[in-house]
């Protein structure tokens, strides 16, 4: 392992990655991501990989909004070898209730002010798009194209090898086990394969993010959550866009391969990093997506799981120097830091090597929450 | 260890092989055979009687080894495999062995496989002397293999010499469709573990979860990284054990019951 690097990213899932190439991108050298298990092993391999710009915060808006427009031309930008199989089928957002309705309306004029075309929809255009939604309990639904889903290992790897290329190494298998501090300035990183000496260090550790931070004795306002997720059997293609409601507490796609890919938050969820499934959260996904979508009754789910979501105290990431002078962290994503990836990188990059900033990311600091300025996003699972 | 594993130890098989001097002295019987069942078809097939007549159906076989000549007719009669011919005068620096060899494909005489010791673990090559496979032979085939005679309380079965490897479209992963070539293929690209070929090329994530392609695939790996199956992890298995219907699980939910 090399001695020394001009910066140290923890984490080889899709912060990691993105912020490597970004870095690189931008001018950055020697630049070195620490893996502890294989890439995407973590909170990306897990995630429900959901690509949306429909949001009721407008810093959610700008931030997806840039990542799905880098999505759309990944393929060239990244030059990847295989597919990282975006498919904007469009998010579907279910409406039940009067309540929702209102807040879907602000929505829509929020978003459409930013660019993001998405409509209303009365539910013979829901049925149309998805045929097989049962609309008997639903008021309305909204749509975007523009929205999809993509594989989340294959657009890991896209990003790690175009980092690669472009001269960053990545240490897979390795642990980090310390983080030296000299002076309140971060002086290296210590692994199982040895110590890197470097001035900067970033934590994407997502789920991890916390224990990192405490290498450095920095306490960041952050917890992880076990969060599930199921699937089933492939079949062939009846359902194109991601279906998501609040009130409901769901999202659901089919996914190219073919099969459907179900969450849905479950309550008094472990948040001691736990990532065995709960068993009881088949039994409610199921009795909520049949309700909906009566047909998936007769599919059989193969396989479920949980990953961690790494959750700040407004739900939006942050994206700071800590305290430590070099110490960087960018976590706290709150289920949504897949989706995010490349406004990550993106910032990551501004902020550490100084750039003119092109997205908001100054409100998204650690500051906002000793200052009470959080922002409030009214539309999350 | 015995009863946990049932791999005999050295004192276990200190207490069923012949004497130094009887295993020099030319081919005898080894009899394995640990457990008090009710199973006496080696007694009663010994035409020199030298295993003793059993009292009780449940004895375990007691050797006259100055009786027995290694003619190993017992040894095809055993049901349990447990019997061996050892053969320590069959040449200057090497021994004859005879085992029982159930497994397909037979080997052919003059091939040279890996001979394994109790436990399964490759420790040597053995030369095929002979493969006897016909009624006497009660239609189990029995193999002579010459090994090293320091290894003849050692080597117990052998495995075909793994074959080179080569251009093999053979299926590995029905359910995604991968073959061993494509498999190679991930290897090359260094997506060295079932967990990476799980996420980069779905393997093991059909509705059979797994349970064909992933031993496939250990073995190939081992070969590739050159480590024991042992050593390598088979992946996360995930709940649940068999695919459910949705429609089944939405049953079950509170409130649905």
């Amino acid at each position: 392992m090399q001695k020394t690097a001009d910066i140290v990213i923890i984490g080889g899932g899709i912060s990691g990655v993105t912020i490597g190439y970004f870095l690189m991108k931008h001018g950055a050298k020697n630049v070195v991501i620490l893996e502890r298990d294989y890439l995407a092993a973590g909170a990306t391999g897990r995630c429900g990989a959901g690509i949306r710009q429909q949001w009721g915060a407008e810093m959610n808006c700008v931030l997806s909004k840039f990542s799905c427009e880098f999505f759309e031309n990944a393929a060239d930008e990244l030059g990847y070898r295989s597919d990282i199989e975006f498919h904007q089928g469009g998010y579907m957002m279910l409406v039940s209730s009067q309540k929702e309705l209102e807040q879907t309306k602000k929505n829509i004029a929020l978003q459409n002010s930013l660019g993001i075309n998405s409509k209303l929809l009365n539910l013979d255009e829901a049925k149309e798009i998805v045929p097989i939604l049962d609309t008997s309990s639903l008021l309305a639904a909204t749509f975007y194209n523009k929205d999809g889903h993509l594989n989340p290992f294959h657009t890991t790897q896209a990003f790690a090898e175009a980092f690669r290329r472009l001269g960053g190494m990545i240490y897979t298998d390795t642990n980090v086990t310390s983080i030296t501090v000299e002076n309140g300035l971060v002086t290296g990183v210590g692994t199982n394969g040895g110590h890197i000496a470097t001035n900067t260090v970033v934590n994407a550790a997502g789920g991890y993010a916390q224990q990192i931070a405490e290498m450095a004795n920095v306490e960041l306002p952050l917890y992880s959550e076990r969060h599930n997720i199921l699937v089933t059997e492939p079949v062939a293609p009846i359902l194109d866009p991601m279906i998501m409601s609040f009130s409901l507490n769901l999202y659901c796609q089919q996914v190219p391969h073919g099969s459907f890919i179900m969450g849905r938050t479950c309550a008094d969820q472990p948040r001691d990093l736990r990532i065995t499934p709960d068993s009881e959260f088949p039994r409610e996904m199921a009795k909520t997506i049949t309700k909906i979508m009566p047909r998936l009754a007769n599919l059989r789910m193969l396989r479920q799981w949980a990953g961690l979501y790494n959750m700040s105290p407004d739900h939006h990431p942050i994206y700071d120097e800590t305290p430590v002078k070099g110490f960087y962290v960018a976590a706290g994503y709150s289920g949504h830091g897949f989706m995010m990836g490349p406004a990550t990188g993106q910032i990551m990059a501004e902020l550490i090597l100084g750039l003119t900033p092109t997205l908001p990311w100054q409100r998204l600091g650690l500051s906002r929450f000793e200052k009470g300025d959080l922002i409030h996003e009214p539309s999350v699972v | 260890m015995l009863s946990r594993t049932g791999i005999p130890s050295a004192d276990d098989l200190a207490g069923v092989f012949p004497s130094e001097e009887r295993l020099k002295a030319g081919a005898v019987a080894v009899i394995e055979c640990f457990e008090r069942i009710p199973c006496n078809p080696c007694a009663t097939s010994c035409p020199r009687g030298a295993i003793r007549p059993f009292e009780d159906i449940n004895d375990t076989p007691a050797l006259d080894v100055e009786k027995c000549n290694g003619c190993a007719l017992c040894l095809a009669k055993c049901p349990g495999l447990a019997i061996m011919i050892v053969d320590e005068s069959w040449s200057e620096d090497r021994a004859l062995i005879k085992i029982p060899y159930e497994f397909r494909p037979l080997p052919e005489k003059g091939d040279i496989v890996l001979a394994l010791d109790r436990s399964g673990t490759p420790v040597a090559t053995a030369d095929v002397i002979s493969v006897l496979l016909n009624k006497a032979t009660n239609r189990v085939p029995i193999i002579s293999i010459a090994i090293d005679k320091s290894l003849i309380k050692t080597v117990r079965n052998i495995c075909p010499a793994p074959p080179p490897p080569t251009e093999d479209a053979s299926i590995v992963c029905r359910c995604s469709d991968l073959d061993m070539n494509d498999i190679r293929e991930l290897m090359e690209q260094g997506y060295t573990s079932v967990d990476e070929m799980k996420r980069v090329a779905r393997l093991g994530m059909g509705p059979c979860q797994g349970r064909n392609c992933v031993p496939i695939v250990l073995g190939e790996l081992a070969r590739y990284l050159n480590k024991p199956v042992a050593d390598l992890s088979p992946g996360a298995f995930r709940p649940v054990v068999k695919a459910i219907k949705l429609g089944e699980l939405a049953k079950s939910a509170k409130g649905n019951e």
